[in-house]
């Protein structure tokens, strides 16, 4: 089980997207910049970002930061490192796939409802 | 008189920019491109148009983004080929227009340098209206008084940021200030030149102009509620002409809610209707289409160098228009689709 | 699993029987516990799945409504402001804390988004757009929470299938192990101590029909000692006899 107490310090909100969903995020307030190392807790993938760089901010945003309670990632990016979405199981911090405006919805594609519907065997 | 000699140097831009203003997407165009079930569609629309080809190299999906980003390219095309044919005062005056562009550019470069980002890659996003030869050597710039200089030295902004601001604003001000000063200066700047052209020029650009003071010291005022501007500071940024200048600006700038606000301006006759939203209609959209009405009323004028104002400004609006009709299309929206300009 | 080789390692004693009884009751009881336990996550668990099925449904349409919101500013301001926007982000003003809930012992923890004093984009699209940047912020504002409530659910989905899981293994590790298990060992002390039983019955007939026989000898050992010891006697009063006898004869011969 998650360890329970490490979320006390978690309070941000991080952001994975394109740069529209990037904006949007940042203007519902959300964006923060570490004082100590200038960190910031988003980052913009555009179509030059490789998947490399996409994969070591995912690492850094899942397991490196420990004050990231969400981390929003595009459905689209998400697809693009999906077998390290799928394998990562922790409960902190919490992975959302979510939209961006040009790439709608697609539940068939998000980890955590894959996992919902193996659980009911459809 | 001035009809005279118009045409010597003139005679082919006026000919050529009337044709495009006849290009200009029609209202029945419009019409059909709301009816529009896929970007696909209203690309197929707009092969019928002047546009005819603009999307034909795009492979693979098609997405707002791209389709605002080709029509701004085709734009960019025919006002740089107007600009490599112009003489004096053509010339002046187009150098005067891509200033506003500029004036956001670096304001773009001046945000990258304060936080010690590679300002290369930001000059991709810079607006090419905005763009000048020496642009690229302001990347050099490493630190904030370095960068002060090179604007000083290298620049047409020049004599605004003489004026309006110092090297040490730049660290402590907020930009959208220092945007906003020097959009300030650039304006009045503009509209002192404007001011010595002869007539009809004179008063195509001085309507224009007035209206773009007008529609900043209304925003600047409208946006800087509860900011940390104080009204004397509000009074600093707006242009010092105009109808709400000579008029409104100091009950506005005092204005600390929108109801007081509104009271400012509708002391204004022209903008009586701004708060009119009973059409569902934003006050950006009662600006937008004031503006496009100016532009209108300058191409019923002959011998104006200010045709190319009016037809930038509408190609603008046009762009702002299919953007807006594909976002809609794209993401659904229908019913917001009729929420577009449409003047010609 | 249940083999019948399947017992804990005991003495096959009493004592041990009552503490293996013990054993079982506890064990059922625990099972029930657990059992009902199980059932009550897992219908919060179901309840939740449904939830996150609809939330992130509507998750598309909010994000929708969002993004169409970001293309009004675009509209207004007539140039992206993405760059600027992201420049200006300094603190974060939407901030997200948990608390925690206790469902059935467990603790899932709630993200609650509370907002700090902090504007970064006050003078954003001053000059332009303002408005439509100001309600572009609001609609963002709505989405991210939803998002945030949506991030409670998924959370508390994740943490409530381990625990159901952890749960379900004890449930079915206490059904199918150790109450068999255990029934077995109860079932073989039982019969260890029928065993045993039926050894020590089986021993005392034996030592009663070894006590029996010997009886019956010492009976037939005195019975034949008597026998003897009456020969012995008719013996010697044969012995006693003899003379008299003679004198007998004598008398018979000689009459007086």
């Amino acid at each position: 089980m998650a360890s329970t107490q490490a979320f006390k310090d978690r309070n941000f909100i991080g952001v994975i997207g394109d740069e529209d969903t990037v904006t949007g995020m940042l203007l519902a307030g959300i964006g923060h910049v570490r004082e100590s190392d200038k960190e910031r807790n988003f980052m913009v993938v555009d179509g030059k970002t490789s998947d490399e760089a996409i994969e070591k901010v995912f690492d850094d945003f899942t397991a490196g930061r420990k004050d990231l309670a969400i981390v929003l990632i595009n459905q689209h990016i998400a697809e693009r490192i999906r077998y390290k979405v799928d394998t990562f199981v922790e409960a902190f911090p919490a992975i959302l796939e979510i939209p961006s405006k040009d790439h709608p919805y697609d539940p068939e594609m998000d980890s955590v409802l894959k996992r919902v519907r193996r659980l009911f065997g459809e | 008189m001035e009809g005279l000699y118009f045409n010597i140097n003139t005679g082919y831009l006026d000919a050529l920019i009337r044709g495009y203003r006849n290009g200009l997407l029609s209202s029945a165009n419009y019409i059909n491109l709301t009816q529009c079930e896929s970007l696909e569609d209203v690309k197929l629309q707009l092969s019928a148009t002047e546009y005819s080809t603009f999307l034909s190299n795009v492979g693979g999906q098609l997405s707002t983004s791209i389709i605002s980003q080709h029509a701004t390219g085709k734009l960019i095309e025919e006002y740089q080929y107007f600009r490599s044919q112009a003489v004096e005062p053509l010339t002046t005056l187009m150098d005067y227009i891509s200033y506003g562009y500029m004036i956001d550019n670096m304001a773009l470069l001046i945000t990258g340098t304060l936080h010690e980002r590679d300002t290369h890659e930001l000059l991709d996003r810079c607006h090419p209206l905005g763009w000048f030869d020496t642009m690229p050597a302001l990347c050099v710039a490493t630190s904030i008084d370095e960068l002060y200089n090179l604007v000083l030295v290298d620049t047409p902004l020049a004599k605004f940021f003489r004026e309006t601001v110092t090297a040490a604003d730049l660290d402590d001000l907020n930009i959208e200030i220092i945007r906003n000063s020097l959009y300030k200066s650039y304006l009045e700047d503009f509209y002192e030149w404007a001011g010595k052209q002869e007539s009809p020029t004179r008063e195509n650009l001085q309507s224009l102009l007035e209206f773009e003071a007008d529609r900043r010291i209304i925003n600047i005022a409208l946006n800087s509620f509860g900011s940390e501007l104080t009204p004397e500071h509000r009074l600093a940024l707006f242009p010092q002409f105009g109808s709400v200048w000579e008029t409104a600006a100091k009950q506005l700038a005092r204005a600390d809610d929108f109801d007081q606000a509104r009271i400012a301006i509708e002391s204004v006759g022209i903008y009586k209707s701004l708060f009119d939203s009973s059409g569902g209609q934003s006050i950006e959209d009662h600006f937008y289409r004031r503006e496009m009405e100016l532009c209108k009323a300058v191409f019923t004028q002959q011998f104006s160098y200010a045709v190319i104002w009016a037809w930038l400004k509408a190609r603008e609006q046009e762009i702002r228009n299919i953007t807006w009709i594909s976002e809609c299309i794209a993401q659904n929206q229908k019913e917001r689709i009729q929420n577009f300009i449409s003047v010609f | 699993m249940s083999g019948a080789g399947n017992r804990e390692q005991v003495f096959p004693t009493r004592m041990s029987l009552t503490g293996m009884k013990i054993k079982l009751k506890g064990a059922t009881t625990g099972h029930s516990l657990l059992k009902r336990k199980s059932e009550a996550l897992t219908k919060r668990f179901r309840e939740i799945t449904r939830r996150i099925d609809e939330a992130k449904r509507k998750m598309g349409k909010v994000m929708q409504v969002a993004a169409f919101s970001l293309a009004e500013v675009n509209y207004a301001t007539g140039e992206n402001i993405g760059y600027q926007i992201q420049e200006a982000a300094k603190s974060a003003r939407f901030r997200v804390r948990a608390r925690q809930e206790n469902v059935s012992g467990v603790y899932l923890p709630q993200f609650e988004a509370y907002e700090e004093e902090s504007n970064d984009f006050q003078l954003t699209g001053l000059g332009r757009g303002g408005q439509q940047i100001q309600k572009a912020k609001d609609v963002y504002s709505r989405a991210v929470e939803t998002l945030v409530d949506l991030a409670s659910l998924q959370t508390a989905f994740i943490i409530l299938d381990e625990v159901i899981k952890v749960t379900n293994r004890r449930v079915n590790a206490i059904e199918h192990v150790i109450i068999p298990r255990t029934e077995n060992t109860i079932k073989y002390i039982m019969s260890e101590l029928d065993e045993l039983d039926r050894e020590e019955f089986y021993r005392l007939k034996k030592v009663q029909d070894k006590k029996q026989k010997d009886a019956a000898a010492a009976d037939l050992e005195r019975e034949t000692d008597a026998a003897l010891r009456a020969e012995a006697e008719l013996a010697e009063s044969k012995l006693v006899d003899e003379p008299g006898q003679l004198i007998s004869e004598k008398d018979e011969d000689v009459i007086f």
